[in-house]
């Protein structure tokens, strides 16, 4: 021990609730009185619990490398472990044909009876091969659309081309069909119960709201009667829902929430719009935002009364969230990742033969803006995933580097999103003190990190069995 | 509103992070006064509900906190490199000599 009486080591800290909330490197959070980052610093902290609980947690060591430093090292590695496994998610657009017509479309969709648009058997045959190229023992081969059920051929040649060439390949590959559940026919369903497809549809909640962001009058009854076709075929718990939050859907947190108990699901993602596509003609995302998060609170407010009723009912963003807070595990959640999900876990494949490193900036292309474009599906892999445009990305995908993230406490349970700064903001870089999803992720986890001070007994039990 | 802020106390990259918090809602200018002291003039971007004290009183408490983040940072520096290298960079081998006390 030197005069120095104990080592710092990394952390942050902010305040929460009136507590100060330090967070280390790992993830892991110590709440304190506020002062405690101050008498740290000086030196001047009582050897108390709270100090056996620094210096067990890594936030101080009494030795200048703590005495377990491998077991750090280890711990950093597996919140970084979604790295070494590379790009395990294949989105594959098959189509822009669609047969909804959604208030917030975010995919640039074409009506259904248009010509083109759809991806050709060359082009699948190109993805396919391109796909195997990722060194993921794990892959995820997503369809999506427009509404890929409008095309089943094509989704039944990729399949059959990706159980081919997995013969030999010998790789864990599952299938996601995202679809509105509109058309589900029975060749569909044949495919995805053969094949052991999750179905993962979208859902906005009771009728009347559903409806009036569909654009069509029955839409409701038909996604409620495609959810129930899907269950038969593949089993329960192969179909999933997503609701995305339109301006309307703000004023119903209580219902949507129930709407999805009602229909027998048991998780629910509360989304929130993204800003590409239709969604753009949004004339507030300042006040969408602020919205959003008191919606958000609503929302997760029921889903709390609902499991202290006994209903198992889990909200998956929060999830995601406090499985990074609450484990030492990393999530495979592309959206929360630094470095980012994009090229690290996600690749599309358009359906027009070009290369993009996420969902998103796919939309952004249908506005002719090829800025995250890295290539076309006749590019090699490691050009596509090495290349300039990837270096370029990379140069600011992780938050640990970028100005207003590096020093916040909560960037281990954030990530980096480049296509969604420059899409909202004008630059890859982006500007955190006037980023919306700053200000709401930040909302969120802070508002997570306020149940678990003010109302820790009644919130654990919940949140330990969501991310046990 | 102005406030002087002396450097003494809060270094260049302390003053930047706290201002770079404010810069979504106002407008920011920094000049020097002498070599210790900095002046800065706060605008508002827009009507705001913050009054000038509740504006100086939450800047005075950003700026303490991003000095503690320094003090934190600028002493953990090599510890950091360590422990990383020691999970990503599998031949390195670093150890309690390479941290410059």
């Amino acid at each position: 021990m030197t005069d120095k009486e104990y080592y710092l080591l990394p952390f942050d800290f902010t305040e929460i609730s009136g507590k100060e909330v330090l967070v280390n490197e790992l993830g892991d959070m110590i709440i304190s009185p506020k002062g405690t980052v101050q008498k740290i610093v000086d030196r001047s902290l009582p050897k108390d619990d709270l100090y056996k609980s620094l210096v067990a947690n890594f936030f101080i060591s009494e030795q200048i490398v703590p005495p377990l430093a491998e077991i750090y090292a280890e711990r950093l590695r597996e919140k970084k472990r979604f790295l070494e496994s590379w790009t395990g998610l294949h989105i594959f657009v098959l189509t822009l044909r669609c047969n909804q017509n959604c208030v917030y479309c975010q995919a640039s969709s074409q009506n259904e009876e248009s010509n083109g648009c759809t991806m050709s058997k060359e082009t699948m045959e190109k993805s396919v091969e391109l796909m195997f190229r990722s060194p993921s023992d794990s892959i995820t081969m997503e369809f999506q659309g427009g509404e890929p059920s409008l095309v089943p051929d094509i989704f039944e040649y990729g399949i059959q081309l990706a159980e081919e060439i997995n013969k030999t390949e010998q790789k864990e590959i599952h299938y996601v069909l995202c679809t509105n559940s509109i058309h589900l026919t029975d060749r569909m369903l044949d495919i995805c119960e053969k094949y052991g497809v999750v179905i993962s549809t979208s859902l906005d909640g009771p009728a009347f709201l559903h409806n009036a962001n569909r654009g069509k009058k029955d839409s409701y009854e038909r996604v409620v009667a495609g959810i129930e076709r899907g269950r038969q075929a593949v089993g329960n718990e192969k179909v999933s829902a997503l609701m995305t939050t339109s301006v309307e859907g703000l004023n119903y947190p209580i219902e949507i929430v129930d709407e999805y108990v009602k229909l027998g699901f048991h998780a629910m993602f509360l989304r929130a719009l993204n800003p590409y596509g239709l969604a753009t003609h949004n004339d507030n995302w300042s006040e969408y935002t602020d919205r959003f998060i008191d919606f958000y609170k609503k929302a997760f407010e029921h889903i709390l009364e609902l499991n202290k009723k006994g209903t198992y009912f889990v909200e998956e963003f929060a999830a995601i969230v406090l499985r990074k807070m609450l484990t030492p595990y990393c999530t495979g959640f592309v959206d929360l990742q630094s470095p980012a999900g994009v090229i690290n876990s996600v690749l599309i494949y358009n359906y027009d033969g070009g290369v993009y490193c996420s969902d998103e900036s796919r939309m952004l292309a249908e506005f002719n803006d090829y800025t995250f474009r890295l290539g076309s599906v006749d590019d090699k892999y490691e050009d596509l995933v090495f290349g300039k445009k990837a270096k370029e990305i990379a140069n600011v995908w992780a938050n640990e580097a970028l100005a207003g993230c590096s020093d916040c406490a909560l960037k281990q349970y954030c990530g980096a999103d480049p296509v969604r700064n420059y899409s909202t903001q004008g630059d890859m870089y982006g500007n955190r003190a006037t980023s919306l999803l700053c200000r709401k992720n930040k909302a969120i986890i802070e508002y997570l990190i306020s149940l678990i001070i003010e109302r820790h007994d009644e919130v654990m039990p919940i949140f330990r069995s969501w991310v046990s | 509103m102005t406030i002087t802020i002396d450097r003494r106390i809060y270094n260049d990259s302390v003053i930047s992070k706290a201002l770079y918090w404010l810069s979504g809602d106002y407008l920011i200018e920094r000049s020097l006064s002498d070599n210790n002291t900095e002046s800065v003039t706060i605008t508002a971007n827009s009507a705001t509900d913050i009054s000038e004290t509740e504006l100086e009183t939450r800047l005075m408490q950003t700026l303490n906190d991003f000095k503690l983040r320094q003090i934190v940072a600028d002493e953990t520096r090599d510890i950091k490199t360590i422990l990383y290298a020691k999970a990503f960079a599998e031949d390195e081998d670093l150890s309690e000599e390479d941290i410059h006390d």
